[in-house]
């Protein structure tokens, strides 16, 4: 039996695991963390095997369908680009498994915890191993339902039960556009097959879809007086939906507000797995957005200028979760970037997006763990209380530096030395560079750019303030149990070196999911017919490029360290309410004002609700004076009824007299 | 042989009284009176008629009509003793409760 | 051969006359009880024999009543009728053991309605005859009135009177468009006939178009009350509210409305003499509905009242579907029918319990009664996801095939019903946040989580959910075949 029969068990497992802990885990020891842990193990050496095999055999792709109902299936495909998400997910999935056991000792809900992330780890696999367009759509859905009820984890909160529905809402709107991507894409296959689906045609598999994407391409609609070619509408609705899940300006309010949530799940979900769902989106259908005239365009710009935004507000943070929720939506602009330069490096920017999505998740995992170490140690997210923390949690402190020197993209180029995130981030910089030597567009390049300098300059604020210095309060504290430290310690690992060990077989084999037995896209045809132009990428660039990360990733270092470890300038100007500056930035550009108090509250529930129960109240009324007028009327024909014998007797007479004289007309005209 | 019309009339005359009084009166006693008097005019008319036309229907009818009144007329006062009892009045404009 | 749709009508009625001369709540429960248990084992029965691959009538049962005028007992069930059938059955007695443990005055007559509006309902589902039909779709009127008057809550009289008036006087209107239809008919066979596949088939040679759109929009006008859609919903808000919590879920049983969509008016479409006019007016009602119903229901304070508008929104999928006219939509608006059955009599149920223990059901004076009741707060989370449809669970499955379906045809409309998935998302998770999640409100006093027949009535109905969520093949084939078959007779239109 080949391993690959074997795929289906992946997400299985972990939702079996999700029934078993949802019903019995009160009962065991940990809430039952033992079941999804050992399902989320067995998931990931299934992943991990494949994954092996698939390197070694690049012709096995894996794909079974079933027919699910009516002309759609279920099915798996396990490609190049879903192995390396499996196996990525599994393995932090259950480091973060392992790590929770300590995290959520003290508890009452545990079982419930760990139900909730079984489910999730079991949508996320599902949705990495889809291979029609819908099954992905579900399992993002449930993936999103899942972030919900983890945000939402201690719901008698308000502020998290809040947090959770903002994040529910957001996302709601990307999804939408997805499904109203996905509702488009059918109606234009079903036209395409002219109604009639033969038989074991699954108009929604991506191997289908790819196969027609000339034709939809071919298809115009009219908005507003415009022509815009269907896929493009397509790709810019599914683009609307990684907005949405992957934190992309303008839809990364919820990410931040998200870390009401338990740190475990901040690292799990809203860093390391789910809100890249976006990019594995993008990834995914890359072949439709090759064809799509400016989609990638929009990826592009929309992503480098959610590095920088982001990356902006988090300088000024000091909430330490809060900082990486910014970091992590900073470098999801960074993937998306990568996707959107394949205007100019076509197929192999999907390697080097998938590969930063694979190396960020292990360092913000860790960063996200290391800091829901400290918040288990010392009790408080506020990195005003801290400093000094070093001392007291060396294996905390020492994985978090590693961490930071990971996000901030520390390397020397064209060696293999270099932490994970620098062997991701350079490349996408870099073809940032390309695009913009070969398309005039300089933007995407200066931005993300400037953005590096940024990264580095709050994740060392952020290690300074934290670990460096004197304690600022009386904080007590102790080094966390083994269970915390040690997949600390293996994500650490990763972090240092999982960038260098793979880095060229990783962009090879990523590379290769859209060219195997499964499905065979020409990718530079497909970019003709969205008009793109390839570059050959060869390090054409000049030396200074290729030196400039690191050059502003030392920039942000030394910044950081004169302002936050050696204080050589005083701060208290700066961060003050009365620079406008800092106030903006502070208050998040607004967002909140703009979207929660004016779009949500008074456009949407003060506006049109309220306008849609007036007009409401308007049908009721209608219906209520149709009754009304049928009773006033009976009130004013009742008023006949006198009670005065006479009364009837005139009426009679007048009656009969009236007959008489009706007879007597009625004999003369005949 | 007195000519029919002049029933007619005669019959007419005492209608008119009757329609009259059953109009203007409001003890329930003359209203009662006034009907029978229609009544009345009516079988003669219907007599009238029969012997007219040498035809024993209407006298059949006429007797028919009697014995109706008669049935009304006990069941009238009837009622009206029973709206006498109840009011001490048997004025019909006090008696107005199945009004609107 | 066992007349088993028979029985499955005469059951329910028979029952329900036993259970007014019951004395007490125990024996009248225990009568309701067999007799739903009853109902339910034959239909499973009658689920099980059934042919899902033919789109014909099944288990037909026809004898001569009044010969003269054409009017037969006729009773089959096809894939548009069992499903909902089915529904009815599975519901009731999980309804009845919801009530099980209630004090309520004069529970003999309270069951024997509910056993009544059971047999008069699945007799619509089963009628294949106009004059059966709508006999048992005026039946259905009279025990929903009593329930809502008699046990209603405070403006239940206005409420009662209100459904009745409205409602009965969209049935008349229909009843003038069956007459139109029979007339029409019997003028030009020479034969009089009530018999509904009879008269459909019959419809298309009938010679004046006028008379066609006529009888047509009499007959819409009469099913879209019933559903209802705006704007003829205003019935719905009060009568759901009003009722009783098992007179709202029997509120949510009452498919006749939809039903009749797929059955009469789906058939009838391509024959009429202005087709595209017709859908044009279904998909723009179904269209405004859902997305009226969801701003509406984001717009109420009360939780039972935002419950009553969204399920507005979810019928107006009913007739978007139906106007979608691609076999995905239209069995997908089927399925949005028996899914929202299941999805609202838990929402209703839910209602009810907190209505009774917190005594308020306005959203803002309760908060945090997932703490207190966990057991109603893990359905009623489940069951709210279903209801703003989550994938993997069954509302999920009817929105998406409507959706994707109708967008072949009526992309404009989707369009409109896409935009309100948002706002449905919001009201769902608002008033989910308000009510179940944050601080306990103390002022709500204690506070009980739900019994043991209640989970378990509640809790199998979810799984349900659930199940038919990931399979909904078991019902929805069979609404496959039927809607192919109403596909095929829009040949005649060109689409």
């Amino acid at each position: 039996m080949a391993i690959g029969d074997l795929a289906f068990l992946i997400p299985l497992l972990p939702a079996l695991a999700f029934v078993l802990t949802f019903f019995l885990g009160k009962k065991l020891p940990n809430g039952g963390a033992i079941i999804p842990i050992a399902a989320i193990t067995i998931s990931f050496v299934i992943s991990l095997l494949i994954t092996m095999n698939l390197l070694q055999n690049p012709e096995e792709v894996i794909n079974q369908s079933y027919s699910w109902f009516a002309i759609l299936n279920i099915g798996v495909l396990v490609d190049p680009l879903a192995a390396v998400m499996l196996t990525m997910v599994s393995l932090v999935s259950l480091l973060i498994h392992i790590y929770s056991v300590g995290y959520m000792s003290h508890d009452r809900s545990q079982s419930r915890y760990f139900a909730e992330t079984a489910l999730f780890t079991a949508s996320m696999l599902g949705l990495a191993l889809s291979d029609n367009i819908l099954q992905l759509f579900i399992c993002w859905e449930l993936v999103g339902v899942c972030s919900y009820l983890l945000i939402g984890f201690w719901y008698e909160k308000p502020s998290a039960s809040s947090a959770a529905k903002k994040a529910f809402l957001t996302t709601r709107v990307g999804d939408v556009m997805f499904l109203a991507g996905i509702v488009i894409l059918f109606s234009d296959l079903f036209r395409i097959f002219n109604g009639t689906i033969p038989d074991g045609v699954y108009i929604l598999r991506f191997d289908e879809i790819f196969t027609h994407i000339p034709e939809i391409a071919a298809m115009n609609a009219n908005i507003l007086g415009m022509e815009v070619s269907h896929i493009t509408i397509i790709t810019l609705l599914f683009f609307g939906g990684a907005i949405g899940k992957s934190g992309q300006f303008p839809l990364h309010v919820w990410l931040p507000d998200a870390m009401e949530g338990p740190t475990t799940v901040s690292a799990l979900i809203h860093a390391a797995t789910m809100v890249t769902a976006g990019v594995y989106l993008v990834a995914r259908t890359f072949p439709m957005f090759m064809a799509a005239p400016s989609s990638l365009l929009v990826v592009a710009y929309l992503g480098a200028f959610t590095a920088i935004f982001a990356a902006t507000m988090g300088i000024v943070m000091n909430d330490l979760k809060r900082v990486l929720a910014y970091s992590t939506i900073s470098q999801l602009g960074y993937m998306m970037l990568g996707l959107g330069v394949g205007a100019a490096i076509g197929a192999e920017a999907v390697g080097i997006s998938i590969f930063h999505l694979i190396n960020h998740a292990f360092f913000k995992a860790l960063l996200f763990l290391c800091a829901g170490s400290v918040i288990h140690a010392v009790g408080t997210h506020d990195m005003r209380q801290l400093g000094g923390v070093a001392k007291v949690m060396p294996i905390t402190a020492v994985t978090m530096i590693i961490a930071a020197f990971s996000l901030a993209g520390f390397g020397i180029p064209d060696t293999i030395f270099g932490f994970s995130g620098f062997f991701s981030k350079d490349p996408i910089i870099e073809s940032a560079y390309l695009f913009g030597s070969s398309s005039g567009m300089w933007i995407p390049y200066l931005l993300s750019i400037t953005a590096a300098l940024l990264t580095s300059l709050y994740i060392f604020r952020l290690v300074f303030m934290t670990f460096f210095g004197k304690p600022r309060t009386d904080y007590g504290g102790h080094e966390s149990p083994a269970s915390m430290t040690v997949p600390l310690s293996i994500l650490a690992l990763l972090a240092l070196v999982a960038g260098a060990l793979t880095r060229t077989t990783f962009y090879e084999f990523v590379s290769e999911t859209f060219v195997n037995d499964f499905v065979q896209m020409d990718i530079p045809a497909l970019a003709d017919i969205g008009g793109y132009h390839l570059a050959s990428h060869a390090g054409h660039e000049p030396m200074l490029i290729l030196w400039m990360p690191l050059i502003v990733a030392v920039a942000g270092l030394l910044v950081s360290y004169l302002i936050y470890g050696l204080k050589v300038v005083n701060m208290d100007s700066l961060v003050s309410r009365n620079n406008p500056v800092y106030k903006l930035l502070y208050n998040r550009y607004y967002q909140n004002a703009i979207y929660t108090d004016f779009l949500s509250v008074k456009v949407i529930y003060e506006g049109f609700a309220f306008a849609g129960h007036a007009i409401d109240r308007g049908f009721d009324w209608t219906v209520n004076w149709i009754s009304d007028l049928m009773i006033e009327s009976g009130e004013a024909l009742r008023q006949f009824q006198t009670g005065v014998i006479q009364t009837y007797a005139t009426a009679v007479i007048a009656g009969v007299g009236l007959l008489i004289v009706l007879i007597k007309v009625v004999m003369e005209v005949i | 042989m007195i000519p029919v019309e002049l029933y007619i009339g005669l019959a007419a005359i005492i209608f008119s009284i009757g329609l009259y009084g059953f109009m203007t009166q409001r003890s329930g006693i003359r209203m009662l009176m006034c009907v029978e008097l229609m009544l009345n005019s009516a079988n003669l008319n219907l007599v009238a008629f029969s012997s007219y036309n040498a035809d024993l229907t209407g006298q059949v009818f006429a007797l028919y009509s009697i014995a109706l009144a008669a049935c009304e007329a006990a069941i009238g006062f009837a009622i009206l003793m029973a709206i006498f009892r109840m009011k001490d009045t048997i004025n019909l404009d006090t008696f107005n409760v199945l009004r609107w | 051969m066992l007349p088993i749709l028979s029985l499955i009508v005469l059951i329910p009625l028979l029952f329900a006359a036993l259970t007014l001369f019951t004395k007490t709540k125990e024996q009248a429960r225990v009568m309701a009880l067999v007799a739903t248990v009853a109902v339910l084992v034959l239909t499973l029965y009658m689920y099980i024999n059934f042919d899902s691959t033919i789109a014909d009538n099944q288990f037909e049962e026809i004898y001569q009543w009044v010969p003269s005028l054409g009017i037969n007992y006729h009773l089959g069930v096809d894939g548009i009728g069992m499903p909902l059938i089915l529904l009815n059955a599975i519901v009731l007695p999980f309804l009845i053991l919801f009530t099980w443990n209630d004090d309520r005055k004069a529970p003999n007559r309270f069951y024997a309605l509910i056993l009544a509006t059971e047999g008069a309902v699945i007799g619509v589902f089963a009628a294949l005859d106009f004059f059966l039909f709508y006999i048992f779709w005026e039946l259905t009127l009279i025990p929903l009135f009593f329930m809502v008057s008699i046990w209603g809550g405070p403006g239940k009289h206005h409420a009662a009177i209100k459904f009745f008036i409205y409602t009965h006087i969209a049935s008349l209107v229909m009843l003038l468009g069956i007459f139109g239809l029979y007339f029409s008919a019997w003028e030009m066979t020479g034969t009089p006939s009530l018999d509904i596949p009879a008269l459909l088939s019959q419809f298309q040679f009938i010679g004046s178009g006028v008379m066609k759109d006529l009888i047509f929009l009499a007959l819409l006008f009469g099913f879209i009350v019933k559903i209802p859609v705006f704007p003829f919903h205003s019935w719905q808000p009060d009568a759901y509210t009003e009722a009783p919590t098992a007179g709202s879920v029997l509120f949510v049983m009452l498919k006749i409305g939809g039903y009749g969509i797929f059955k009469v008016i789906l058939p009838l479409l391509p024959f009429t003499a202005s087709p595209n006019l017709m859908i044009t007016i279904m998909a723009a009602l179904g269209a405004v509905s859902i997305i009226y119903g969801a701003f509406l229901a984001l717009a109420q304070s009360d939780l039972k009242r935002m419950v009553a508008y969204s399920s507005v929104s979810h019928m107006g999928y009913v007739l978007l579907g139906a106007a979608g006219l691609v076999s995905l939509s239209v069995s997908g608006a089927m399925f949005q029918q028996f899914s929202h059955g299941l999805i609202m009599s838990i929402m209703f149920m839910a209602c009810g319990v907190i209505n009774t223990t917190a005594g308020t059901r306005i959203i803002n004076d309760l908060g945090g009664l997932a703490q207190k009741m966990p057991k109603l707060a893990v359905i009623m989370v489940l069951t709210f996801m279903a209801s703003l449809g989550l994938p993997g669970l069954s509302g999920f499955i009817a929105e998406v095939s409507v959706l994707a379906g109708s967008f072949v045809n009526l992309p404009s409309y989707v369009i409109i019903a896409l935009l309100a998935i948002v706002i449905t998302a919001a009201y769902h998770i608002w008033a989910l946040q308000r009510a179940m999640f944050g601080v306990f409100n103390e002022k709500l006093g204690t506070i009980v989580d739900i019994n043991g027949y209640q989970t378990l009535s509640m809790g199998i109905i979810a799984i349900l959910i659930v199940y038919f969520g990931w399979n909904p093949s078991p019902v929805l084939d069979m609404m496959l075949t039927n809607s192919e078959q109403i596909i095929s007779l829009m040949a005649v239109m060109g689409v």
